[in-house]
């Protein structure tokens, strides 16, 4: 049975449209993240699991049961929030165990209930600290362990980390994916931030402009993004996307670029829309080599890599990958070697076209 | 480490002054109630020096209505500051999370009552009284205190300051409107319930014209009302350490609501963030 399953979400606020028919189904215990930029209603769509929201129309079942005509507080979730939202009066200790007390859960279950979430969170000596006494990443844990004590069916993270400072942002993930594997639950996160996504979500639910715009595993939509717009949004940085002809014939793709040059794809050329397309090209799929095709605007060292960001001779920007000790400099006329065999089309309405999997 | 701060000595030397200006008169009204009248009817600079006594005080204990107005004022300031205190934080929860037609219309006709001074309508409000039988009553003089724009308004913006964030942790959390209100919001004001309250309470025992109107009968005179009375007669030579004691017995309970709320007062005064 699905975890949580919505069917043909529609909401507006007013007159502005947010969300345009959302269905998704969850399987038991996934972890998903709902990715997208701001505006994107994945927000929205949390709140309105979360009973937050009412939804204009459509339906929201939890292992079964809807949910959507339900209180926020008897739809059997937990959320926590980007905020932390504890309540400042009260110790930590009350924080964890108001939910409890509100179900009329018996005193000595809170009480252990509380003890075990505090322990697994390594605050239990702060239990009888006020929320004011403590750190920001120590909050984070109080608003978990509020959550991890309802014993929901499914945990809703609105954007968990983003109050955290990088370094603790790093051990929150961490952590989180640990915690993850101790609860008995389904955890739907909300986060624009697609490192997140990426490392702790099973599955990926990619919104924008209301809808949803692809869902799968991490690494199936990076490498198989749906459209242009998932191929720019996931991945940094984000994937070039360069106007290309069809030249040619023969089973697979060949594309004319802007600056005359040609790029044989893997692309199934059967399938392929009329009109104009887009190449799709990843910084790691486009290596500096000899030759002088593009001069470099900038150029970024991470360490083990370097990323080159350059200008073809018709001026479209693309992103290169060198080596960690590139001595490619500003302003240097290099030689791109574009890997057609990893290349991606988009056809004039986005969609996208993919190189044939190597068969095993 | 001690958190406060240390003054330089000019600093101190001013604010000693200050506080000794601030004082002088408080001390003065102590020193006079401690002496016997006759000896104040010759000459008041007796009061620096002995013998003192404090048979003033035994004369409001035994003799005088002064117990029994102190009473009518509790009476009256407290059933002010907790009706007050009830009205504006519901009127401020409704105002500041509740949606309902004429929200925003409602609440700027309750500010318009800022605008209104009491000599306006003491009037017809007297005629209104007399009509309903409260002259000379307990509710006749606390009624008119509960009409308090003013809180609604104070109360309303401090509900608005908290976090919506925390009513919604709390329906997931599973508390109806009233567990929400009551023990999620509600303690979160206690500022300024603590700050709304001692002003109310203040200007309820300062009162002095409505009750004068309202109350015609000595019974139930608020303190300010019957140690006005008390002044007539040459009071104020015949009787001055007596009237110094009235004085001093009556502003005792405003002494006690400034030391145990002294932290609260200072704390809403800094305007400390609900956070």
């Amino acid at each position: 049975m699905p975890s949580l399953e919505l069917i043909d979400i529609r909401k507006a606020f007013g007159a502005t449209p947010v969300l345009d028919g959302v269905s998704l189904a969850m399987e038991a215990k996934e972890f998903i993240a709902f990715l997208g930029p701001s505006g994107s209603g994945k927000s929205t769509l949390l709140r309105i699991i979360a009973g937050l929201e009412t939804a204009d129309s459509g339906e929201v079942r939890l292992e079964g049961e809807r949910i959507d005509t339900l209180p926020p507080g008897r739809r059997g979730v937990a959320m926590v929030f980007q905020h932390y939202a504890l309540y400042p009066h009260m110790s930590v200790r009350e924080n964890m165990a108001f939910g409890l007390r509100n179900a009329k859960v018996p005193a000595d279950e809170i009480a252990r209930r509380v003890e075990q979430a505090a322990k697994v969170l390594e605050i239990e000596h702060q239990l009888d600290r006020k929320p004011a006494q403590m750190s920001g990443g120590q909050r984070q844990r109080v608003a978990i362990g509020r959550a991890i004590v309802k014993q929901p069916k499914l945990f809703l993270l609105d954007e968990p980390l983003s109050n955290l400072d990088a370094a603790l942002r790093m051990r929150t993930r961490i952590e989180l994916a640990q915690l993850r594997q101790r609860v008995d639950a389904a955890v739907i996160m909300v986060t624009h931030d697609q490192a997140e996504a990426m490392t702790l979500a099973d599955r990926m639910v990619v919104m924008n402009e209301r809808r949803i715009q692809q869902v799968g595993a991490p690494m199936d939509v990076y490498r198989r993004p749906a459209n242009a717009f998932v191929a720019r949004f996931v991945g940094s940085p984000a994937m070039t996307l360069a106007p290309a002809t069809l030249v040619g014939d023969g089973d697979y793709a060949r594309v004319r670029l802007g600056d005359g040059s040609e790029v044989a794809t893997r692309v199934p050329r059967a399938g392929l829309p009329e009109g104009p397309l887009e190449l799709g090209l990843r910084p790691e799929h486009v290596r500096v080599g000899d030759g002088d095709n593009a001069t470099v605007d900038l150029v970024e060292r991470l360490g083990e890599r370097t990323l080159v960001y350059a200008r073809l001779a018709d001026g479209r920007a693309i992103t290169a990958e060198d080596n960690g000790d590139s001595r490619v400099r500003i302003g240097d006329k290099v030689g791109l070697v574009i890997d057609g065999a990893a290349a991606h089309l988009f056809g004039p309405d986005g969609a996208g076209y993919h190189a044939e999997e190597p068969r095993a | 480490m001690n958190p406060r701060a240390r003054l330089s000595p000019a600093a101190l030397v001013a604010v000693t002054i200050g506080a000794a200006i601030m004082l002088a008169p408080l001390l003065w009204t102590i020193l006079l109630s401690l002496k016997a009248n006759s000896e104040l009817m010759r000459d008041t600079a007796s009061a620096f020096s002995g013998p003192y006594t404090l048979e003033n005080y035994r004369a409001i204990l035994v003799g005088s209505s002064v117990t029994h107005w102190l009473l009518n004022s509790l009476i009256v300031s407290l059933g002010t500051t907790a009706g007050v205190l009830i009205l504006c934080s519901l009127a401020g929860y409704g105002f500041a999370r509740l949606d309902f037609p004429f929200r925003r219309s409602l609440f700027v006709f309750v500010l318009l009552g800022l605008a209104i001074p009491e000599q306006a309508v003491i009037l017809p409000r007297h005629q209104l009284f007399a009509w309903l039988h409260l002259h000379n009553s307990y509710p006749g003089l606390i009624l008119p205190g509960l009409v308090a724009p003013f809180g609604v308004f104070f109360m309303t913006q401090y509900f608005r300051a908290i976090p919506v964030e925390l009513d919604e942790a709390a329906m997931l959390d599973g508390a109806s409107r009233f567990t929400l209100f009551w023990k999620v919001l509600l303690p979160l004001t206690r500022p300024a319930q603590a700050t709304l309250g001692v002003f109310t309470f203040l200007g309820s025992w300062n009162d002095y014209w409505w009750p004068l109107i309202s109350a015609t009968r000595s019974a139930r005179f608020t303190l300010t009302v019957g140690l006005a009375s008390a002044q007539m007669n040459y009071a104020q030579t015949s009787g001055l350490g007596f009237l110094m004691a009235q004085a001093v017995f009556a502003s005792l309970p405003i002494l006690i609501v400034y030391i145990i709320f002294q932290k609260q007062i200072v704390a809403a005064m800094a305007g400390a963030a609900v956070r």
